[in-house]
């Protein structure tokens, strides 16, 4: 179409500031897609992490422990249901979870525990606990007597590996005081002031046997491999383990404060990144402006030839069309081999902030991975164009509006 | 039937305090095949009339009917079109666009005008050649002398075959050798193409050439006189 053709020669009239204008609009979509995959980077690391420490993919709870968290908000029959699971998802990892809340004394010092019973086995599979070991062995899935401790901990007590720390809790029914021995097996290290001076692992049968309830826990996680196809494995364990006064969650609904975090977050960002859109839409503005405005005598004699005010508004809407269509081809190239490094080695804030870092209770890497997410950049790639479109409109009505005698008056 | 017919027309200018009478009731008739200028000192109403007649201003009051259409009540988009199809121009300034080749600009009204583009070629090359610019087609206006640029604008002015091309001052900016061969084309193509022209200009050289002067002074026609 030859408007197209004159709208390109147009923008090439004057190529450099054509080519400034663009750079601007490539380097603020640039921008914006690389924060958008910092964010998603962010936002998986968390969920990821949200998914495997707090919850699961999917979990089958007590009616209200969601809520409530109260110790006697308990899934009775827990093994029968893990079982379930596990015969039904054959690729996933269940984890049965007791969470005690006590005392923990050494002969030093005493100190608040919550305590997380168990399959120490299966929590090395989908928690990075094991990794931050820094001192004696995993737990075996049969040592009811051994306790892994976080470091923090491990030092207000001041105990060592192979030492004794005493339990003191009470039974489900808050009844009684009961109390049990463990030994110190291993001690971690992850960063986080939470789990380093609080929280302690032991075996499922340990936990029951503390509070007197055989086969129950607060929580049995299913953890899958691919998280993409939760929905389905959530209406599928529905199916199977639900029972009255049970709760079967998919991962959004089991960790509703994560997910509103990220949600906020998000937006924050989104209101962020369209302060940015407004300033490079005020530059194409003026670009777009300042080119209508020096060849308004020239439009004149288009219209004087009998082009339509319409058909020139058109040419000018066509030009910030391609204008943005360049700029975000640049903007969108740029924006993802930078999204592309970040995906691939991830930025390393580790000298500034230490190797770990706690965000919403969960102790994240400072080694940022960014990630792709296609929907939000294709939406930034889609605005980007469009606002420069618009940038053009004003420019291009104030056209339609001139008589051409004036127009061509014009210097 | 006349290809212009003007009755009664006003166009009035306020500057500060003052009303510029630019024209002050003007009637006259434009026959099919006319060679006519205005003629008249500088505010005597040429230009005005002239942009008046080619529908670019609005009138105060009166009436202008454009080969059977009455266009001062049209809208800009209907006055577009009467440009389109009736109409051509030649500027002072050639006021060609600078990104077209001489094929481009020529060819630009009979886009608008959505002829086919095997006919579109065909027409082009004809004007090209009838206004002598064969060879340059493909030259963009800053690569073509005053001369050639304004028969280039001849070219875009004629291609649509318009009723009348309306001509303000187009040899002001050209050496005397240059504008007596562009009246030669204008004359050429009024004599063996039947186009009719109307010249605003202080160019003796067109005076002579014209069969028609149509004098002005403070916004009213003054003489109007037939060569024999």
């Amino acid at each position: 179409m030859r408007l197209l053709k004159l709208a390109l020669r147009n923008l090439f009239r004057n190529g450099r500031r054509t080519a400034i204008t663009a750079a601007a609009i490539a380097s603020g979509l640039a921008l914006v897609l690389m924060m958008v995959g910092m964010q998603a980077g962010q936002y998986a690391d968390m969920l990821r992490m949200g998914i495997s420490t707090m919850a699961g993919h999917v979990v089958v709870q007590a009616d209200g422990w969601q809520e409530e968290r109260e110790e006697d908000q308990l899934v009775t029959g827990a093994g029968e249901v893990a079982a379930t699971l596990r015969e039904a998802f054959p690729e996933a990892t269940v984890t049965p979870r007791l969470y005690l809340g006590g005392l923990v004394t050494s002969t030093r010092n005493s100190a608040g525990i919550a305590l997380r019973g168990s399959v120490p086995s299966a929590e090395a599979v989908v928690d990075t606990l094991d990794d931050k070991l820094i001192a004696g062995e995993w737990l075996a899935d049969d040592d009811d007597r051994g306790i892994i401790i976080g470091v923090h901990l491990a030092e207000s007590l001041q105990v060592e590996i192979g030492d004794r720390v005493v339990y003191m809790g009470q039974t489900e029914a808050q009844d009684e005081m009961v109390s049990r021995m463990f030994r110190v097996r291993g001690i971690f290290r992850t960063g986080g002031s939470e789990l380093d001076g609080m929280t302690a692992l032991a075996t499922l049968a340990a936990a029951q046997e503390l509070i007197e309830r055989p086969d129950v826990a607060h929580q049995v996680a299913l953890h899958i491999p691919d998280a993409a196809a939760s929905p389905e494995a959530w209406a599928k364990a529905e199916q199977l383990v639900s029972a009255p006064g049970r709760d079967v969650l998919e991962w959004p609904d089991a960790l509703p404060s994560l997910v509103t975090f990220i949600e906020i977050d998000r937006v924050s960002g989104d209101v962020m990144m369209a302060v940015m859109g407004l300033i490079v839409a005020m530059g194409v503005l003026n670009t777009v402006l300042m080119s209508v405005l020096e060849r308004t005598k020239e439009f004149g004699v288009l219209m004087a030839i009998g082009m339509r005010p319409r058909r020139l508004g058109l040419l000018v809407l066509l030009e910030s069309a391609l204008l943005g269509v360049l700029g975000s081809l640049v903007g969108t190239l740029f924006g993802s081999l930078i999204v592309a490094y970040l995906v691939a080695y991830g930025l390393d804030y580790s000298g500034m902030m230490g190797e770990t870092m706690e965000m919403e209770g969960l102790v994240l890497s400072t080694v940022m991975f960014g990630a792709w997410d296609f929907d939000r950049m294709g939406a930034y790639v889609l605005a980007t164009i469009v606002v420069t479109v618009l940038a053009g409109a004003w420019p291009a009505w104030h056209l339609t509006r001139l008589e051409p005698v004036d127009a061509m008056r014009a210097a | 039937m006349s290809i212009v017919s003007v009755r009664g027309l006003v166009r009035h200018y306020q500057q500060g305090d003052i009303t510029v009478k630019a024209l002050d009731g003007v009637d006259f008739d434009l026959e099919p095949g006319e060679f006519t200028t205005l003629m008249g000192p500088s505010g005597s109403g040429k230009t005005t009339l002239l942009n008046q007649i080619g529908g670019l201003d609005q009138p105060d009051a009166g009436t202008i009917t454009i080969d059977g259409t009455e266009i001062s009540k049209l809208s800009s988009s209907q006055l577009a079109d009467v440009r389109l199809r009736k109409l051509g121009f030649v500027f002072q300034s050639y006021n060609l666009v600078p990104v077209l080749s001489a094929y481009e600009n020529a060819e630009f009204v009979l886009l608008l005008q959505g002829m086919p583009p095997a006919e579109r070629k065909k027409r082009v090359m004809e004007t090209l050649h009838a206004v002598g610019l064969q060879g340059m087609e493909h030259r963009r206006p800053g690569e073509l002398s005053g001369g050639q640029q304004q028969r280039v604008a001849v070219a875009r002015a004629i291609a649509g075959r318009p009723a009348l091309v309306l001509a303000d001052e187009p040899t002001a900016n050209l050496d005397s050798k240059t504008s007596e061969s562009l009246i030669d084309l204008m004359r050429t193509l009024n004599a063996e193409h039947g186009i009719t022209f109307l010249f605003s200009t202080h160019d003796p050289r067109i005076m002579d050439a014209a069969k028609r002067v149509i004098r002005m002074e403070d916004g009213k026609i003054t003489n109007d006189e037939r060569k024999a």
